[in-house]
């Protein structure tokens, strides 16, 4: 009965102490949903090493109302699945208690994120989801990339500006939600500029296809001059040197998803003196934006894609928003709401993929970049396009 | 573990024989008394949790014991331990261990009651463990949510795969059907939605109709088994298998081509129907229904037919019969775990049944152990917890994970806990000497 005893002393003074516990000590914390396992753990990466980086540039800390706060990330791993985003996204809310989440990046996890994010009221930032759904009727969720109802029509721009063409062949993958949007949307700004049936070819694949051929075919056929392929690096890679040798002549023009490295990697010469519209153009830059690419180049040992770029724009907005804030209370509700509102409210932020204001429903309005894949096999900068 | 030890194996029977000395009381405990100690345990967490959290360093109470703070920061490794001994072990140990008799005299008493009203007294006690627990973050009602729709999916994928013995595949195909059917019925009848326009009832409505969507879901999966059913089993083994494969990805093909559903970009805006008691009765309902009809005069039929088909039918069972509606059993409830999935997501899109949602269905009906409804409820448990526990190892989770796999897979080749009974009876009468006198009702 003594050992009894003891641990009876032992818990009610235990219980005693707990009751007068320290205060949380002054931290700004900052939770980072991202992909690091599944299917597209590259995005995940460039999104930690961004991350990363951007925590050494600001040296640690960041100064509210003339004090200054320690930042730290919480880097967690949503498996790049939805449900699993939604659970990181709870934790970070309710247990890491942030103030602000940046992620997820593809829409299907950032969707159902956002959704916990909303209910839960934290401030989230998503630096790669296209899907409208991700922040409609969401005040608490924002993004950093434009949309595509806004790609698809400076698509459609560029070409008609800059060849002349009538006649657009669209190859698209049905089964993913980002080609599949684009597809369509850059369909509907092309027939309003050369008139209905001047998409002469609509053809589309399914995730994973390798073989383009009865597709193409199709395209050529049908007398397109050009091809849109919105697709992913792995296959635009398949899709050019496919169409090159079906002896297509035309040229081949993407979206942003091209802007990975390894789209010239797996190309190689077959994409040289290609358009794509994206984000922002490595090769060329000037100004914050070299600074950025060398600094991640000189770190990391390669030169970092859209995902590392717009989550180092949502990164330096959520920093903006925090400073316009002016106050942190402690009480992290307040201070969640806080940042909300400023965030909602910035102007003219000068990211290094563009100015941007965000609109109502949280999305930017920014412009869009055309590159031109060099003769090098580089990103360069081709020119502007501004709503 | 054991360091300076002389001679290795007498230690070790020492400490099992002390680890056994240290249970011997803990035999009599009934399932009642467990489940007030518990209560007991997670209301003492909620009363003084998180100050003792604060005192420990860390800053806010463990959430899933500590695992997580713990791969994250190893340091706080003692803390952790401090805590889920202070909070969970002593008091779950004295309470159980100190009013093991009077709850042995409450349980024996019990026993005089229909078997109805027993239920109902533990079932209420686990619900009110589990909302005590979970409430304290909405990290764990998220997480309690998802794993109780997990145990619904893989005891449906164990009826077939293992009391009826065959390999089929198409259950995340199945959740899609039922996932859905169950979000089209409430978004189109009880939510203004810009995809489907005005709402037909009022939204208020909505919680009480639910019940009808998630049964409307099983059902239209129930149908989509009928098409896999009536060709596939024709052949056996390896045949179904590639059907019932073939047959998910139709149907995720079938919804990324459907525009009214979103195609692959999916449906969002679910409401939050799913609730934790929601979800907890349906667990319990499916847990309770499929536990009968496996202990049924079809279930041992189920089993005959897979133990021998042609003996079966010697033994006038009709096979084909029994086969299809073990399928479509199975099929209804993966559907209605469907339809709680995506009011809990509040999102689906085809790419979420797909063949990785297969793997995790497969992984934890073979983790738990097939043929049986306790090991589908440990299979569900254990690897959702332990996925979502170790999520801080990143890509070394998805080492660990596999080895654990392989690992059961040699030790014990049909799971953790395989070809048991479900007694459902047995699980709340009382324990120890207690029980000799339970006739005689002492209360």
């Amino acid at each position: 009965m003594k050992h009894m005893k003891f641990v009876a002393v032992l818990l009610i003074a235990t219980f005693v102490l707990a009751a007068c516990g320290p205060a949380a000590p002054a931290t700004i914390k900052i939770g980072i949903n991202a992909p690091i396992t599944g299917d597209i753990p590259k995005v995940g990466e460039g999104t930690k090493f961004a991350a990363e980086l951007w925590l050494e540039e600001i040296g640690g800390t960041i100064n509210v109302g003339g004090k200054d706060y320690k930042v730290e990330l919480v880097i967690e791993d949503n498996e790049s699945k939805g449900e699993s985003a939604a659970a990181v996204n709870t934790k970070l809310i309710t247990q890491d208690e942030v103030l602000v989440i940046v992620g997820p990046q593809a829409s299907k996890q950032a969707v159902p994120a956002g959704a916990v994010a909303n209910d839960l009221e934290t401030p989230m930032i998503s630096p790669w989801s296209t899907n409208p759904a991700t922040t409609k009727d969401r005040p608490w969720v924002f993004r950093t990339p434009f949309l595509d109802p806004f790609q698809g029509p400076v698509i459609a721009n560029f070409v008609t500006d800059e060849f002349g063409f009538t006649k657009a062949g669209v190859l698209y993958d049905i089964a993913s939600d980002y080609p599949k949007g684009l597809a369509e949307y850059f369909k509907q700004a092309w027939e309003e500029l050369h008139g209905e049936g001047s998409v002469v070819a609509f053809e589309s694949f399914t995730t994973g296809d390798t073989d383009f051929s009865a597709q193409l075919t199709k395209i050529m056929d049908a007398g397109a001059e050009f091809i849109f392929a919105p697709q992913y690096y792995n296959e635009v890679a398949l899709i050019v040197k496919q169409a090159h040798e079906l002896g297509f002549t035309g040229p081949i023009v993407g979206s942003d998803s091209w802007g990975s490295a390894e789209t010239v990697n797996l190309c190689g010469e077959d994409c040289y003196g290609l358009f794509f519209s994206t984000h922002y153009a490595a090769e060329g830059a000037t100004g914050a934006t070299k600074e950025f690419i060398d600094k991640y180049n000189a770190k990391y040992g390669y030169v970092p894609d859209d995902v590392a770029a717009l989550t180092w724009d949502s990164l330096n907005i959520v920093k903006t928003a925090i400073e316009n804030c002016g106050k942190l209370t402690g009480d992290i509700k307040a201070d969640r709401k806080c940042v909300r509102d400023a965030m909602a409210n910035i102007k003219e932020f000068h990211g290094i993929t563009g100015d941007m204001t965000f609109t109502e429903e949280g999305d930017p309005i920014k412009c869009a970049v055309i590159v031109r894949i060099s003769e090098e096999g580089k990103f360069t900068f081709y020119k502007q396009v501004c709503p | 573990m054991t360091t300076e030890t002389v001679s290795p194996p007498s230690t070790r029977q020492r400490f099992r024989a002390a680890l056994l000395k240290a249970w011997e009381p803990y035999r009599s405990v009934p399932l009642l008394g467990w489940l007030v100690a518990i209560l007991v345990a997670v209301g003492l967490e909620r009363l003084v949790g998180l100050p003792l959290a604060y005192l420990l360093g860390m800053s806010k109470v463990p959430a899933l014991l500590g695992v997580v703070v713990v791969l994250s920061d190893p340091i706080r490794i003692p803390s952790v331990l401090i805590y889920i001994l202070l909070i969970y072990v002593v008091p779950i140990g004295l309470v159980a261990r100190f009013t093991a008799p009077l709850f042995n005299r409450i349980a024996a008493y019990l026993m005089r009651y229909p078997l109805l009203v027993t239920a109902l007294v533990h079932l209420l006690l686990l619900y009110a463990d589990l909302h005590l627990w979970a409430s304290i973050s909405d990290y764990r009602i998220l997480v309690a949510r998802l794993t109780m729709i997990a145990i619904i999916v893989t005891l449906s994928l164990n009826l077939v795969n293992g009391y009826m013995g065959e390999f089929s595949c198409s259950h995340p195909g199945f959740m899609a059907l039922g996932a859905y059917t169950a979000s089209v019925f409430t978004l189109v009848l009880f939510v203004n939605d810009n995809r489907f326009g005005e709402a037909i009832f009022p939204p208020s409505w909505g919680p009480y109709f639910f019940p009808v969507g998630l049964v409307l879901g099983g059902v239209v999966s129930a149908i989509g088994a009928l098409l896999v059913a009536i060709p596939s089993f024709r052949t056996r083994g390896d045949y179904l298998a590639i059907i019932s494969l073939a047959f998910m990805f139709v149907v995720k093909s079938l919804f990324e081509n459907m525009e009214v559903v979103g195609g692959a970009r999916g449906v969002a805006n679910q409401p939050d129907y799913a609730t934790l008691p929601i979800v907890f009765v349906w667990t319990v309902l499916s847990v309770w229904i499929m536990n009968n009809f496996v202990r049924s005069t079809m279930g041992k039929a189920l089993n005959a037919v897979r133990d021998d088909e042609l003996a079966a039918t010697a033994m006038t069972v009709d096979t084909r019969k029994t086969k299809m509606v073990a399928f479509l059993f199975a099929a209804f409830w993966a559907g209605v775990a469907g339809g709680l999935f995506a009011h809990v997501l509040h999102y689906i899109n085809p790419d979420t049944f797909g063949i990785r949602k297969l793997a995790e269905v497969l992984a934890m009906v073979y983790f738990g152990g097939l043929n049986s409804v306790t090991g589908s409820i440990v299979g569900a448990v254990s690897l959702n917890l332990i996925s979502e526990a170790l999520r801080p190892l990143e890509i070394y989770k998805w080492i660990i994970i596999p080895i654990m796999l392989i690992l059961i897979m040699i030790y014990r080749p049909t799971g953790l806990v395989a070809f048991t009974e479900f007694e459902i009876e047995k699980l709340f009468l009382p324990k120890g000497e207690t029980s000799k006198g339970a006739g005689h009702g002492t209360a």
